[in-house]
């Protein structure tokens, strides 16, 4: 009984058991089961949520800027018309800046010239967009004699052309921070057979996969572990072009998941037409210096100076060839893989139907036919450009000039830019060597257009490809008697007061400056004259008379009419302010002496013309503006005498080193730490600044430092005929009159010490000098002057 | 003759025969088309084209330049009209017939006070030249558009 009583117990039990059991597993089970489905959830929901990120982050990148595609510099073009001066060295230089090549034969391509005879050019120029249009690629045929542009003609034809413009020459980049250069390209641009090559080589099945291809990751990976290694990639050229744009270059296995994701994302996105075009734009190809050449239109000017369009199919499967390893093939240094490389590609386009076996056997057979390196990346202006970025930084923020592909057009001009380096390299070192004192020298040259006021040249390192202080546009210094032209203006813009003609009085002086501190300015000879003429104190640079005319005159007066000149630094109004000690820049200097070189037209100097944007659309123009700043009856008067500065003055031994007149002034400061000279023609105006970065004695004035720089400069533009004389034009309203020297009275031409002089009319003299007959040998010299 | 005359003026340009439509529709396009035109040497007062009285005395280039200012100044593109006088300034800044240029076409954009600078500049280099220099007096007295009509 108690078995049967048991029984049911045990069963009571053992069903409880199971019963339990069964709850605890079914309890396991939905739990479990609840548990994967909230975590299933959870997963899918995270999953979906990084999905929409990657998606996100694709198609930011994808719809907006995909690229920083850094600013290109120009400078001016070369404008060609007969009778303009331009040697045969000049037109050479231009050329090979432009990368254009020499043939002996007739110039058949665009960027092709020769030389017939040494003077006689044929030039095929290239297509380019200026500010105002494309340029179509075009023929001319030139000649040059006697160092000015003789004939201008269409190629083999007799129509002559009166203005040909050849495209300027690329002087500098403004890179973004990954320092990457490429120039953009359509697909429908792109060569058929680069295409094919490109898939042929990188992703056979581009068209049929979806972003990633199993098979082709199947296949690399028995190919890899065949040969015991990393041999082949299975890398589609949608996920390398997600590698390149999105993601960093580590090997993890995180960023071969993400890499796959958004491959499969970005062909979900986008057409394979735009991921090809985005890939062949993208791919980097090699590097130049310390820019990286991405993208196969880019790359093909870098390897073979011209557009894509234009290589031969061994070309292109050499660029095709390039995309496995850059470095590794690089064509320039390990000519003979770059060889194998390409007859590789060259072996799988025959492969693929894109050659015939003739084909193949001539292309193999093929140098590699590269183009010289061009220069286009390289920055060998650094002070200019450092201006141009200056002068574009009031327009543009920092990343958008790194960024935005814009194209600025400057007035550099290459040749006058080739001289200024040159004389700054070659005279620092002849002052240094032939003057005790003179060391460690540092300097700047500014060379501008005088009527226009562009920047022609600029020079701010005695190694002038040196990247470092801007003397140019920092180094503030004392401008000494450079400030004179000034205070001598302010007198005679009062013509009723002042003329050149007027006595000043050249004895000791001695100016309370504070309670205690007595100033007795000096002249540099250390001697004193009693009397001397206005305009003879300017071209002698007496100090004396000067500090005393510019104390008559008001020493606020005097800072007016610095700003009047193009001075917009604070000029402070103490006396010693009359002998220039206050501070300016070489670039302050050339904007104040650019109005007497434009006859009273103050024209803020500028080395912008115009800036396109990345599609060669015009973006904005920095025109000529000009401001009647100063009464040109008063400039002419102050030129007039700043012109016999160089004949007769402290520049004198300019009259005996140029074959043209120019006009100009020396400057000097204290302990001879600074040495100026500021001159200019017609054309052309030129600061010149020679101190030490330390600001000790240089051992030089202005005459023996500064003044040899620019005459040596100067006379290269003189050889080459680019000088056009200081004309010095009398404007209306000035009539010139014989004066004693001595008295500043009424002369006449036969008098001893009689000088003509131009007044402002009404404000000649009327008092009549005593004449004392000049001698004949004076009256020969005048004659002949 | 006389009848055929009479007959002819009592019509309405909408009456007149096939040949004299043609004839008058060739006429007043000729006229327009003339209109168009700037030719250095000539005023169109409509698009205040500066006369260049001594045209013969300019070099090519200079000519060629101040045509294809003129151009663009017609087609409204006065900043590449301005451009192109500064290509012309820029090979030879003494000639006051692209300096007066400039000061009308500043003139045209508004800018009275850069007109009145560039006038000053073309007198500054002008030789004997009475009728520009004239011209530039005008734009300097009054700054205006309509001083030059």
């Amino acid at each position: 009984m108690t078995k049967p009583k048991n029984k049911p117990r045990k069963k009571k039990s053992q069903k409880k058991k199971v019963n339990k059991s069964k709850v605890r597993s079914g309890l396991r089970v939905y739990l479990f089961n609840r548990y994967t489905f909230i975590g299933i959830i959870l997963f899918t929901l995270f999953f979906a949520s990084y999905l929409f990120y990657l998606n996100i982050k694709i198609t930011d990148k994808m719809s907006g800027r995909i690229w920083s595609l850094p600013s290109h510099v120009y400078a001016r073009p070369l404008e060609l018309y007969q009778g303009k001066h331009l040697t045969v060295k000049q037109l050479k230089l231009e050329l090979k800046q432009l990368d254009y090549s020499r043939v002996s034969n007739r110039p058949t391509k665009a960027g092709q010239y020769r030389i017939l005879n040494e003077s006689h050019f044929e030039i095929i120029s290239r297509n380019f967009t200026f500010w105002d249009g494309e340029q179509k690629s075009q023929g001319i045929r030139l000649s040059i004699y006697k160092n000015k542009l003789a004939t201008l003609h269409k190629l083999y034809s007799d129509e002559t052309i009166p203005l040909f413009r050849l495209e300027p020459v690329k002087i500098a980049g403004i890179y973004p921070a990954t320092q990457q250069e490429r120039q953009l390209i359509k697909l429908d641009e792109v060569p058929d057979d680069l295409v094919l090559a490109l898939l042929a080589v990188e992703d056979r099945r581009f068209y049929q996969h979806w972003g990633i291809d199993p098979r082709s990751i199947i296949r690399a990976m028995l190919a890899n572990i065949m040969a015991g290694g990393t041999v082949q990639g299975g890398s589609t050229l949608t996920q390398q072009l997600v590698k390149n744009l999105f993601l960093s270059p580590e090997r993890t296995l995180s960023r071969k998941i993400n890499e796959a994701l958004m491959a499969v994302l970005l062909e979900i996105n986008y057409d394979k037409s735009v991921i090809l075009e985005t890939y062949i734009n993208e791919v980097y190809l090699g590097q130049n210096g310390a820019q990286q050449i991405h993208g196969f239109e880019l790359a093909s000017q870098y390897y073979f100076a011209r557009p894509l369009i234009k290589l031969r199919r061994d070309q292109m499967a050499l660029l095709v060839g390039l995309v496995k390893g850059p470095s590794w093939y690089a064509p320039r240094r390990h000519k003979q893989r770059a060889i194998e490389r390409r007859n590789q590609v060259l072996k799988l386009m025959l492969e693929r139907g894109a050659l015939t076996q003739a084909q193949l056997n001539k292309y193999v057979a093929l140098d590699l036919g590269l183009a010289n390196k061009p220069r286009f990346s390289s920055n060998r202006y650094p002070a200019l450009i450092d201006l141009v970025k200056r002068q574009l930084n009031s327009d543009y923020d920092e990343d958008d000039l790194r960024s935005s592909g814009l194209k600025v057009f400057t007035s550099l001009d290459p040749f006058i830019q080739s001289q200024a380096e040159a004389s700054v390299k070659r005279v620092i070192k002849r002052l240094e060597s032939t003057n005790p004192n003179a060391e460690n020298l540092q300097t700047s040259l500014i060379v501008a257009s005088s009527q226009q006021g562009e920047i022609q040249a600029m020079v701010s390192d005695r190694q002038p490809n040196f990247s470092g202080f801007n003397r140019s546009l920092d180094a503030v210094r004392q401008i000494g008697s450079l400030i004179k032209p000034a205070i001598f203006l302010t007198a005679l813009q009062q013509p009723q007061k002042y003329t050149l003609a007027s006595v000043l009085d050249d004895t000791p002086l001695h100016i309370k400056t504070s309670k205690d501190v007595m100033w007795s300015p000096q002249n540099y000879d250390k001697k004193f004259s009693g009397n001397v003429l206005l305009h003879q104190a300017l071209e002698n640079s007496r100090n004396v008379p000067t500090v005393r005319l510019g104390l008559e005159l008001g020493l606020s007066d005097i800072s007016d009419t610095l700003q009047n000149l193009g001075v917009t630094r604070n000029i402070p109004t103490y006396p010693s302010m009359t002998l220039g000690a206050f501070n300016l820049s070489p670039f302050d200097v050339a904007n104040m002496y650019q109005t007497f070189a434009a006859n009273g037209f103050n024209v803020p100097l500028k080395v912008i013309r115009e800036v396109l944007n990345k599609d060669g659309k015009p973006l904005k123009r920095y025109p000529l503006k000009s401001d009647k700043a100063i009464d040109e009856k008063a400039i002419f008067l102050v030129n007039h005498s700043l012109h016999r500065v160089t004949q007769i003055g402290t520049a004198k031994s300019l009259a005996n080193n140029l074959s043209h007149s120019v006009a100009g002034k020396t400057g000097t400061t204290d302990d001879l730490r600074d040495s100026w000279f500021a001159g200019f023609s017609d054309d052309q105006l030129a600061v010149v600044w020679i101190g030490r970065d330390d600001n000790a004695s240089t051992g030089l004035t202005g005459s023996s430092g500064a003044l040899r720089l620019w005459t040596d400069f100067f006379q290269h533009l003189d050889k080459t005929g680019d000088l056009h004389g200081f004309s010095l034009q009398a404007p209306a309203g000035i009539n010139n009159v014989w004066i004693d020297g001595e008295s500043g009275g009424l002369s006449e031409k036969n008098c001893l010490g009689a000088v003509e002089l131009p007044f402002i009319q009404g404000s000649e003299p009327t008092e009549k000098a005593a004449c004392k007959s000049a001698g004949i040998i004076e009256q020969i010299k005048r004659f002949f002057n | 003759m006389q009848v055929s005359r009479n007959h002819r003026t009592d019509k309405t340009f909408f009456q007149l025969g096939l040949f004299y439509k043609i004839a008058a529709l060739l006429v007043l396009l000729f006229w327009l088309g003339g209109c168009s035109q700037t030719r250095l040497g000539e005023v169109d007062s409509s698009n205040n084209v500066l006369p260049v009285v001594d045209s013969h005395n300019l070099p090519d280039v200079i000519k060629t330049l101040i045509k294809q200012s003129d151009e663009q100044y017609l087609n409204q593109n006065l900043a590449g009209s301005l451009a192109t006088l500064e290509r012309a300034v820029r090979i030879n800044p003494r000639h006051g017939e692209v300096w007066s240029r400039m000061a009308q076409v500043y003139l045209k954009l508004g800018n009275s006070e850069q007109a009145k600078q560039h006038a000053k500049r073309s007198n500054s280099v002008l030789k004997n030249n009475a009728q520009l220099k004239a011209f530039n007096d005008r734009i300097i007295a009054t700054g205006s558009v309509e001083s030059i009509h």
